[in-house]
């Protein structure tokens, strides 16, 4: 550990030798990196890789076992967020922490203490005034007074990003910032990221889309394991180098080259596994009308609101149906309650798994078995759940799908984002459904699990299942769906079927619709 | 992926030893129960009646109404709700019971019976209101519980209903009855502990338990799980009201009368004990053994102090101290995580 000696040009922050351990994880393992004034440097790996707690570390949100930070030369020593915020250090995180009660303003501003008048009532002008100073310096069409919980994602974001500028950060961690963004969007946000730097704030970006990695950044910093693997710049790595730093092996396929190796073309069978009819919902949902063959994936495409979860939610009738009739096997079902649908053979894995999907203080097992507890009794007519039964259904699923766990009983807020869809998956292929319906199952989930959940839709749809899959990314869809509905505004607007379905396609009828 | 998983197994079995012999986490988990003994061994140092048998025997039937009460609240506690109407419908159930033996003579069994339905009842209207009207559970539980409080208040003129002369022997032994012949223990205490083994079967054997926990867990993702949340959270208020109406019965029978009292101490009590068990528990959940727990511990450090000459308020003082110093042990761990 030699101690660095404050340079004229030193780095704006230096990580030397970090290292962070967690109950059975070496999460970040001597971590050594410096970030320049005035670059966007993209941060990329596996889930699980360390990139969250090696940011968590950088914010003050944890405390390293080894290691030290410097910031200009000068040690850092951060014992809680807020002096990495005193510091210049800001971080827009994936779940956005805004107070969604409160306006902009006062998201923007807090933390740095409310301009006041006579010392104690808020200045409710300046600070208005204030904010939309911050938010002017990135283009946002934004009112300070609307309460955050009324906007957009994207707009949330902005206004966690302002919140950065408005305590004068030097340096800016946006970590998936581009999640659950629309194109347009993402443009927008991609020029407010130039702006800052060209500005002289360091940018730190981490995604798991590789492109936007390719479109914006300088340098890339690559994790794996915990280790720091690749620091190189973007100029000097193309798509499948940068992937096989990330996975630590060779493979890169576009989502084309995937569609045709794999042969995926056009709808295969014939009879209709699930049926849905002149579906709407007082969610924004108008007169769907759609079907799925068995062993077919159809895709939903579509924009950010184009109301895609909407309608899935009210054929699996967690929302309520307004009109329209749903069927599974020519049988229809009523949309009381999710009970019912499940008992019909049809499954929705929703969006979130994390407030939706699984019951996260839950052990792996529990959680596989949940929904169908009643085939794990001790005894066909008593109501107890067998330990044994319940195990071996878990250690299946557990070892078909590849989750990693240390063993059935570990909690699965303790696994990575994709074993945490993995579960998900395995509980509902315990419950024996036939109609599955995977909503963004791939967000925030890294190369190689994004991989491994394309190839459990592709297997089910080969055992005969229908799967309908929901995606903002459409190469994903591009890549594995036989066809691909296009919803807009609560509308199906359009379906592309076989060689018709590719991104451009898809994009094009999204917004020709606008 | 896998190979990474035992990987990662591997590399934690040389860090394991130096996490498990951490004192803050030792601490964090055995908190609880450590201060329950230490406790009781000072109890024990400073008074040899503190572990007289016969004393023993007394305080266990004297927290056996409090243990049947909060058996009911952890079961609302584990779905994340609460019931503050659970001392209401005590205190209405047992006016309604000594009321009808004693002013109208009705036989005991038929008076026990009315008064289960009327705990039934009310229990199902928390339920009917919170789980499937969509209220808040503390506020709507405080106003019912205030209304039947306030009812049976008014049902005597506020005064207490006495029946030394009229409630039947038979009656009467549900407060202390003749103790068994094996363990000499009250009859209470058997009820109680009857009752405590039933809600630990349906909370941690059955599927019923299991899918409280879930919706305790996590309500969106257990609907969508197909659990049925709204009859099982309905379903835990009655199971609140099915409890009280033991407890009504056990306390009439012990004073002979239905006492006028707002039962916010023993409220608060029952809070505390169930509160206690879930601190003591490993993933900090209320749980049947740890509410027993709870409450075995209260009613411990309220006899060591009575023991001692304390009055009531330095027992509350002390009691207060022992829920904060538990709740601070669970929250070491957290912030550890």
């Amino acid at each position: 550990m030699t101690a660095t000696a404050p340079a004229e040009s030193a780095p704006l922050l230096e990580v030397s030798e970090v290292t962070k351990r967690y109950p059975g994880v070496l999460a970040v393992d001597g971590v050594t990196l410096s970030l320049e004034a005035g670059e966007v440097v993209g941060l990329v790996g596996k889930n699980g890789a360390g990139k969250s707690t090696l940011i968590k570390i950088i914010a003050g949100a944890e405390r390293a076992d080894e290691g030290h930070l410097s910031l200009s030369g000068e040690p850092l020593d951060l014992h809680r967020p807020h002096d990495a915020t005193v510091a210049g250090l800001a971080f827009v995180h994936q779940d956005l922490q805004d107070v969604g009660d409160l306006s902009v303003a006062e998201n923007v501003m807090m933390g740095l203490g409310y301009p006041r008048r006579l010392g104690l009532f808020v200045d409710w002008a300046e600070l208005h005034r204030r904010a939309a100073q911050s938010i002017a310096r990135l283009e946002a069409d934004i009112d300070p007074r609307q309460p955050v919980g009324e906007l957009s994602v994207a707009q949330q974001r902005l206004v966690m990003i302002a919140r950065g500028l408005a305590q004068k950060a030097r340096l800016l961690v946006l970590d998936e910032p581009s999640a659950s963004l629309t194109d347009e969007e993402i443009d927008h946000l991609f020029a407010v990221v130039r702006r800052l730097r060209d500005g002289g704030i360091t940018v730190v970006y981490v995604s798991h889309r590789l492109e936007e990695i390719f479109e914006l950044t300088e340098r890339v910093i690559v994790m794996r394991n915990g280790q720091l693997v690749a620091d190189e710049p973007t100029s000097s790595l193309d798509r499948s180098s940068l992937i096989s730093h990330i996975t630590g092996h060779e493979h890169a396929q576009t989502a084309v080259e995937r569609r045709a190796s794999r042969g995926v073309g056009g709808r295969p069978g014939t009879g209709a596994a699930l049926e849905v009819e002149g579906v709407s919902a007082d969610t924004g949902v108008h007169n769907c009308s759609f079907d799925v063959r068995q062993g077919e994936i159809l895709g939903l495409g579509g924009l950010m609101g184009s109301g895609r979860t909407e309608l899935v939610r009210a054929v699996f009738g967690a929302d309520y149906r307004r009109e329209g009739t749903v069927r599974l096997h020519g049988v229809a079902i009523s949309h009381k309650d999710p009970s019912q649908s499940m008992s019909a053979g049809l499954a929705l894995l929703p969006e979130d798994r994390k407030t939706q999907g699984n019951i996260m203080d839950f052990s792996v097992r529990n959680n596989i078995t949940l929904a169908s507890l009643d085939r794990h009794r001790v005894r066909p007519r008593v109501p107890v759940p067998s330990a044994r039964s319940e195990k071996r259904a878990a250690d299946r699923r557990i070892d078909r799908l590849g989750i990693a766990t240390p063993s059935d009983r570990q909690l699965v807020r303790l696994l990575s984002g994709g074993n945490q869809q993995k579960v998900v998956i395995a509980k509902w292929l315990e419950q024996g459904a036939d109609v599955l319906i995977f909503d963004e199952p791939t967000i925030g989930v890294d190369v190689d699990g994004k991989e491994e959940i394309y190839d459990i839709m592709e297997e089910l749809a080969g055992e005969g299942k229908a799967v309908v899959f929901i995606s903002s990314e459409f190469s994903e869809l591009v890549g594995v769906c036989h066809r691909v509905l296009v919803l807009s505004e609560g509308r199906i607007v359009g379906e592309l079927e076989g060689d018709a379905v590719a991104e451009p396609a898809i994009v094009e009828i999204c917004y020709s619709q606008l | 992926m896998s190979d990474k998983a035992s990987a990662q197994v591997t590399s934690s079995k040389s860090n394991d030893w130096r996490q498990d012999l951490d004192l803050l986490k030792v601490i964090s988990r055995f908190g609880v129960l450590i201060t329950l003994l230490a406790s009781i061994l000072i109890f024990a140092v400073l008074n040899d009646r503190f572990i007289e048998i016969d004393g023993i025997r007394t305080s266990l039937n004297l927290a056996s109404p409090l243990l049947m009460l909060a058996l009911g609240l952890t079961v609302v506690l584990a779905m994340g709700d609460f019931d503050l109407s659970v001392t209401g419908i005590q205190s209405a159930a047992g006016a309604i019971v000594v009321i009808l033996i004693v002013n109208h003579d009705w036989s005991w069994l038929l008076a026990i019976v009315v008064g289960m339905l009327f705990c039934l009842a009310a229990g199902s209207l928390n339920g009917l209101l919170v789980s499937y009207a969509g209220m808040p559970s503390f506020i709507t539980t405080l106003a019912t519980g205030l209304i039947l409080i306030g009812t049976r208040y008014e049902a005597a003129d506020g005064r207490n209903i006495t029946g030394s002369q009229d409630l039947p022997d038979i009656y009467r032994d549900f407060g202390v009855g003749r103790p068994d012949p094996w363990l000499e223990l009250h009859t209470p205490v058997w009820i109680a502990a009857g009752l405590a083994i039933l809600m630990w079967l349906l909370m941690s054997k059955t599927e019923a338990g299991r899918y409280m926990y879930a919706i305790g867990g996590n309500p969106e993702a257990a609907r969508l799980s197909g659990i049925n949340v709204k009859a099982l959270r309905a379903l835990g208020f009655t199971a609140v009201g099915f409890m009280a109406l033991f407890a009504a019965v056990t306390t009439t029978a012990r004073t002979a009368s239905s006492v006028a009292d707002s039962g916010f101490s023993t409220l608060l009590g029952a809070y505390a004990a169930a509160f206690l068990g879930a601190a003591a528990s490993k993933r900090t959940l209320f749980n049947v053994p740890g509410t027993v727990l709870g409450v075995i511990f209260l009613q411990a450090v309220d006899r060591g102090l009575i023991l001692e000459g304390y009055s009531t308020g330095v027992r509350d003082i002390a009691k207060g101290c022992i829920l904060l110093l538990a709740m601070a042990f669970t929250r070491i761990g957290a912030s550890r995580r």
